[in-house]
């Protein structure tokens, strides 16, 4: 053996007789990949309103509902005869035109509930309307199926319920190279050098010290790894625009993440909604252009899926401030370059028909979105992810 | 009584203990001190801010919907730091300790702030009484009503959500009732709603007088009868104690000391005795039961404020700080409450809960020593950005700290500040330490793990 080869044998052999056998056994899991397709979740959160974003434009009830909220004829961008999207999505008509964007409409579930909290936590959950889960259906997936908490990634500085397990929690992180020179404080180095095996199988305490492990590798293996890749595109200055641009980087570096979690606030817009509505999509709309762009660019296009959603759409007819109040379902924009589906997946529903509170009925519950995504695009069971199964869909 | 077991008993059901304090009470009898825990509680001080602005828009409530939601956000992030300041400072321990487990128990939000300080004052004053008042109580209160929607339950069109939760999270748990039993008693809260100032209002024509067969017994219930029916059940006591078991002694139940509980709660259902007989049993002194117990982020912030007191320069920073933490006082993720235990530690909380005490308290520094010595440049200009922003600055009050550790040697810190036993490995590393400053020690322990057991 040269002497050269020697000495790095040498110093391989002696940092793995410091590390705890735990940690070793942890950085395994990149080996065991969960293969290589990626789901990035982005919620619109407040309720954004679906009617104004995807606008039927022929539709008389619809002017007739909102005199002075409709949005023009002459200003919608059009996608076919019936419907078309608000001015601020112009980028997204791009996507629609490549067969990139695949709009469903009418999306909800049964008994709906128009309280942002709870609203919120149906759709992070995937439970029934009546029922309560402290447990997310990204969370319920990687309990099933993760290796590492870094397998699901919240852009942000802290959990969505989506994203907390039974067992395992994703990582929340806004800035990796933050979370990593926090959790290398030399002072938990220490603690942790003296510390032996024995100690991580103790009851809570172990689990402390377990977690503390797991943590430290997790951060130091996403800022190691995403450090390598810089994005050369240009992203829009705004934050949910920096969420994405942060998703790209570790997605392009080839990070172990199978999903990305990020959100857009501010779309309760009760009282003067157009300005509002129209800087809110157009703060989406770019940023999301910009993220397709970086991955195509990167060629990691084709292997992720976009899926955009909002907890509630809002009531048909406008209210007195110009502006208008919680409502039903809505409808869902998917992104991804293998959609099996492209353009419009189904009609929006009719406007005549209301329920009881003047809300649109929904047509296909988001539950069987979810699962479609899990098994066809995740590729794993999705009735033990969503404890039920449900049908799937065709869009992928 | 033994220093270990008063730590114990003050970390249970307070925020720990302080050295003089300490010293005080290891001259008396657990009795005397139990006593004395229940004497300093006996009397019940609600918490309350100036309401005169939001009553008065209150008066014209559909006008000013909007400005009275604003106001009541900004009003519901005072009180959170009311109570967080109140916690760490007041000597109702046992009491505020309570309503802290209350409002995990009878989990519920709302967002007028009139509903949540009433809703808030219910728990405080119940805390310590008597269980089947104190669940009436709770049917009544005008934000439980909105929060499980009893408030939409109406004689034609009765909605079930206060019915199921009232057994399945409040008084019984899963699987001691049928969907014929949620059904039926749903109809006995049917009419439930209030005023605008909150006041519990029976709407006559709403609520459905007619009979209804519930546990195989028939008659024309009303909600009150469906609580007594319900507290009947030595199931419920069972239930109550085991989520109290799970709070206060060790979240592995031992059915046996549980089901000593549920005989002593089930002759009354009164929540100071049953209190009593847990704080006076041998069991819960035992050494398994001892510093086993994860703390809530609550109980992590306000220990670390007992020992050493500091404020947010910006106040409403707490109300971020608890929400990485994981728990935002008024505010529970939803009826099932916050689930505790391990569930508090993630990947991300406990990187934040290790690096916060010296965040907080210390300039981002946990050890200046070793910060100079081991650090790259890089890092050092990353924990500067840390400890500059905005988010972290306190004002720290560290003459408290000496003065009340005045008589303690820097070395024995260690014991005054954790209950846990520390791991051989760790014990060896800190009687490594330099320990040049009592501060600087004192920021070293509190970000060991062991600091997150109590």
């Amino acid at each position: 053996m040269d002497r050269r080869k020697f000495i790095k044998n040498s110093t391989l052999a002696s940092s793995l007789f410091f590390v705890p056998s735990f940690v070793k056994a942890f950085e395994q899991v990149a080996i065991n990949k969960l293969g290589y397709k990626r789901l990035v979740i982005v919620q619109l959160s407040g309720g954004n309103d679906g009617l104004n974003t995807v606008v039927p434009y022929r539709n008389d009830l619809y002017y007739k509902a909102r005199p002075t909220l409709g949005i023009a004829k002459d200003q919608v961008i059009k996608l076919n005869d019936a419907l078309g999207l608000h001015p601020s999505l112009t980028p997204l008509k791009r996507l629609y035109d490549d067969g990139h964007l695949s709009i469903i409409n009418n999306v909800g579930y049964p008994n709906p509930i128009r309280s942002h909290f709870r609203s919120t936590d149906i759709w992070h959950t995937a439970t029934d309307s009546n029922r309560y889960s402290q447990s997310g259906w990204i969370g319920r997936y990687l309990d099933n199926y993760a290796k590492s908490p870094h397998n699901a990634i919240e852009i942000g500085d802290s959990l969505s319920l989506a994203m907390k397990g039974e067992r395992m929690n994703a990582i929340a992180t806004q800035n990796p190279k933050m979370s990593f020179f926090m959790s290398r404080d030399p002072y938990f180095k220490r603690i942790h050098d003296h510390k032996n095996d024995a100690h991580l199988s103790e009851h809570n305490l172990g689990y402390l010290y377990k977690t503390m492990i797991a943590a430290e590798s997790s951060a130091k293996y996403i800022h190691e790894t995403s450090k390598t890749y810089t994005s050369k595109n240009q992203y829009p200055d705004n934050k949910f625009a920096k969420q994405l641009k942060t998703t790209a980087r570790f997605i392009n570096a080839r990070l172990d993440t199978k999903v990305f979690y990020a959100s857009l606030g501010g779309f309760d817009t009760h009282v003067n909604q157009k300005a509002k509505q129209k800087q809110l999509l157009g703060v989406y709309a770019n940023s999301i252009a910009a993220f397709v762009d970086d991955l195509k660019a990167n060629n990691t296009f084709k292997d992720t899926l976009i899926l955009t959603f909002s907890e509630f759409g809002r009531r048909v007819k406008q209210n007195a401030n110009v502006g208008t109040d919680h409502g039903t379902a809505n409808n869902v924009f998917v992104i991804g370059g293998q959609l099996k589906k492209q353009g419009i997946y189904n009609n929006i529903a009719s406007l005549s028909d209301l329920d009881d509170n003047g809300d649109i009925k929904f047509e296909i519950d988001f539950r069987t979105i979810y699962a479609t995504v899990l098994n066809k695009w995740l590729e794993v069971d999705d009735a033990a992810v969503l404890n039920k199964s449900f049908n799937q869909l065709s869009f992928i | 009584m033994k220093n270990n077991h008063i730590k114990h008993l003050y970390w249970r059901v307070g925020f720990g203990v302080l050295p003089n304090q300490l010293m005080e009470l290891s001259e008396k009898s657990k009795a005397e001190i139990i006593d004395n825990l229940f004497k300093e509680s006996k009397t019940y001080t609600p918490l309350t801010l100036n309401k005169d602005k939001i009553e008065t828009l209150m008066l014209s409530f559909k006008e000013n919907r909007m400005e009275i939601q604003k106001m009541s956000r900004q009003k519901i992030k005072t009180l959170n730091i009311a109570w967080v300041d109140r916690l760490s400072t007041t000597n109702q321990i046992l009491r505020e300790k309570m309503t802290l487990f209350w409002s995990n128990h009878f989990s519920c939000k709302d967002n007028n702030y009139i509903y949540t300080e009433n809703f808030h004052n219910t728990l405080r004053k119940h805390a310590l009484g008597n269980f089947k008042d104190f669940v009436n109580a709770v049917s009544k209160e005008a934000a439980m009503t909105k929060y499980l929607n009893t408030k939409q339950n109406k004689k034609k069109k009765p909605n079930e959500n206060f019915a199921r939760e009232l057994m399945e999270l409040f008084t019984l748990g899963v699987g001691h009732y049928t969907e014929s039993d949620i059904k039926e008693s749903a109809r006995a809260f049917t009419g439930y709603s209030h005023n605008v100032n909150g006041d519990f209002l029976l709407k006559k024509q709403q609520h459905d007088t007619g009979l209804k067969t519930f546990f195989g017994e028939t008659g024309s219930f009303t909600g009150e009868d469906i609580i007594d029916l319900i507290l009947k059940k030595k199931q419920c006591a069972k239930y109550v104690c085991g989520k109290i078991y799970a709070y206060f002694v060790n979240t592995q139940i031992n059915d046996a000391h549980v089901e000593q509980m549920a005989e002593v709660f089930y002759k009354d259902y009164n929540i100071a005795n049953l209190m009593r007989f847990v704080l006076m049993s041998n069991w819960f002194y035992e050494d398994k039961n001892i510093g086993n117990k994860i703390k809530s982020p609550i109980e992590f912030l306000v220990g670390m404020k007992t020992t050493v007191p500091f404020q947010f320069k910006n106040k409403k920073r707490l109300l971020h700080i608890e929400n990485v933490l994981g728990q935002v006082l008024f505010n529970p993720p939803n009826v099932a409450g916050w689930k505790g235990g391990k569930s508090w530690i993630d990947s991300n909380t406990i990187i934040l809960r290790l690096k916060l005490p010296s965040l907080l308290l210390n300039d981002a520094y946990i050890s200046k020593i070793e910060i100079n010595s081991n650090t790259t440049n890089a890092e050092r200009k990353a924990m500067l950005k840390k400890r500059n922003s905005k988010q972290y600055q306190t004002n720290t009050n560290w003459q408290v700290f000496q003065s009340n550790f005045k008589n303690v040697a820097t070395q024995d810190l260690e014991n005054y500040l954790l209950t846990c036993k520390i791991n051989p490995e760790a014990a060896q590393y800190l009687s490594a330490l330099k320990k040049e400053s009592k501060r600087e020690y004192c920021i070293q322990i509190m970000s060991l793990p062991e600091y997150q057991m109590c």
